[in-house]
């Protein structure tokens, strides 16, 4: 089966109908994704402008992004699902879009990135650190989440 | 009311800079991009302070050094999310001002407002009593659960405008029209 068989059957699945069948329906899990995107937005950046010491800076960097990241995983799980819904309705168009496949490949990214490199970094204690190391993680983390959104608001420019 | 609003609408789509908006299709994208993406910074700082507030986020960190740390980013979020979305109305002025969608979000916005300007006053009032305190009382944790969810509620009707469910001209019932303040013999005509 071609690759694009697969989004062809997602659309034709019962999700894909039930997304389908009523532009509301569309609308509301775009809304959700949205407040998740927001939620999202609030770990991220407390965490990343922390490192960067541009906010909380009288707050111990530890504690700041170890508790993003309980928020950064439920808004995670929370656009991976209410995504999934979005992609099942439009799966062909999503096919053909090339934003779609640019925030695919830069979320592929950011989610190795989190769980495999900063994650692990920012457990340890980062007084220990090189403050240039924690720094490049957090303007890093910045840039591929904000290419994630921009990308995904820009599918909707594009089909 | 409703005339006068259709009016003022009008006037503005009459500029040449509302129509240069409009048409220009690469503009209007990227304003209506930065104002979704300025929802992680204006939004997002909120739901930090709002969490801590309700006694779920940073709990070991007085939740005024939270939210005055905070706030400078969450206002500069703000400003780019008022500039965006005015340009984003002088874009597509006429629809939007018959938008159902539109009205609710500008009734919430300023119902979040109110709240939040209630919740300033709350807490530079009593904030002492309960600075440090993990869980703060109940007042603090219902404003915090209101603004939330006004704010849910704008991000909603936000995103619901760009849909034409509701718009004027159409086979809507009575009291749809009235809400939207469709103008009888006016078709908003304008899409997005």
């Amino acid at each position: 089966m071609s690759l694009l068989s697969y989004f062809e059957a997602l659309e034709a699945s019962p999700i894909g109908v039930f997304v389908k069948d009523k532009a509301a329906t569309f609308a509301c899990i775009e809304a959700v994704h949205l407040m998740a995107l927001a939620l999202l937005g609030a770990s991220v950046l407390s965490a990343d402008l922390r490192l960067l010491n541009v906010v909380l800076r009288d707050v111990p960097s530890n504690a700041v992004t170890e508790q993003a990241h309980r928020w950064f995983k439920l808004a995670l799980g929370v656009l991976l699902v209410t995504g999934f819904f979005m992609l099942a309705g439009v799966a062909t168009k999503c096919y053909h879009n090339p934003f779609y496949w640019a925030k695919m490949i830069t979320l592929g990214l950011g989610i190795v990135f989190v769980f495999a490199i900063k994650q692990p970094l920012l457990r340890k204690d980062h007084a220990q650190l090189n403050p240039w190391t924690l720094k490049l993680v957090a303007l890093a983390s910045l840039m591929i989440w904000f290419v994630v959104a921009a990308s995904g608001r820009w599918i909707g420019f594009s089909g | 009311m409703n005339e006068w609003l259709l009016e003022f609408a009008e006037s503005i789509g009459a500029t040449s800079f509302s129509v240069g908006l409009h048409e220009s299709y690469y503009m209007y994208a990227w304003i209506e991009s930065i104002h979704v993406i300025t929802l992680m910074v204006s939004l997002g700082m909120l739901i930090v302070i709002d969490l801590r507030m309700l006694g779920v986020w940073l709990k070991d960190v007085p939740a005024s050094k939270i939210a005055e740390r905070l706030d400078r980013p969450m206002l500069i979020g703000f400003s780019i999310m008022v500039v965006t979305g005015v340009l984003l109305y002088v874009g597509i002025p006429i629809r939007t001002t018959q938008s159902l969608w539109f009205r609710i979000k500008v009734i919430l916005l300023v119902a979040a407002f109110i709240n939040a300007w209630l919740f300033r006053r709350h807490m530079q009032s009593s904030v002492g009593t309960w600075d440090v305190a993990p869980v703060p009382p109940r007042r603090t944790r219902v404003a915090a659960a209101l603004s939330l969810t006004l704010w849910a509620g704008v991000v909603c009707c936000g995103r619901f405008i760009a849909y034409d469910w509701f718009d004027c001209g159409q086979d809507n019932p009575a009291f749809i029209d009235w809400a939207a303040g469709c103008v009888a013999g006016e078709e908003g005509g304008q899409h997005g």
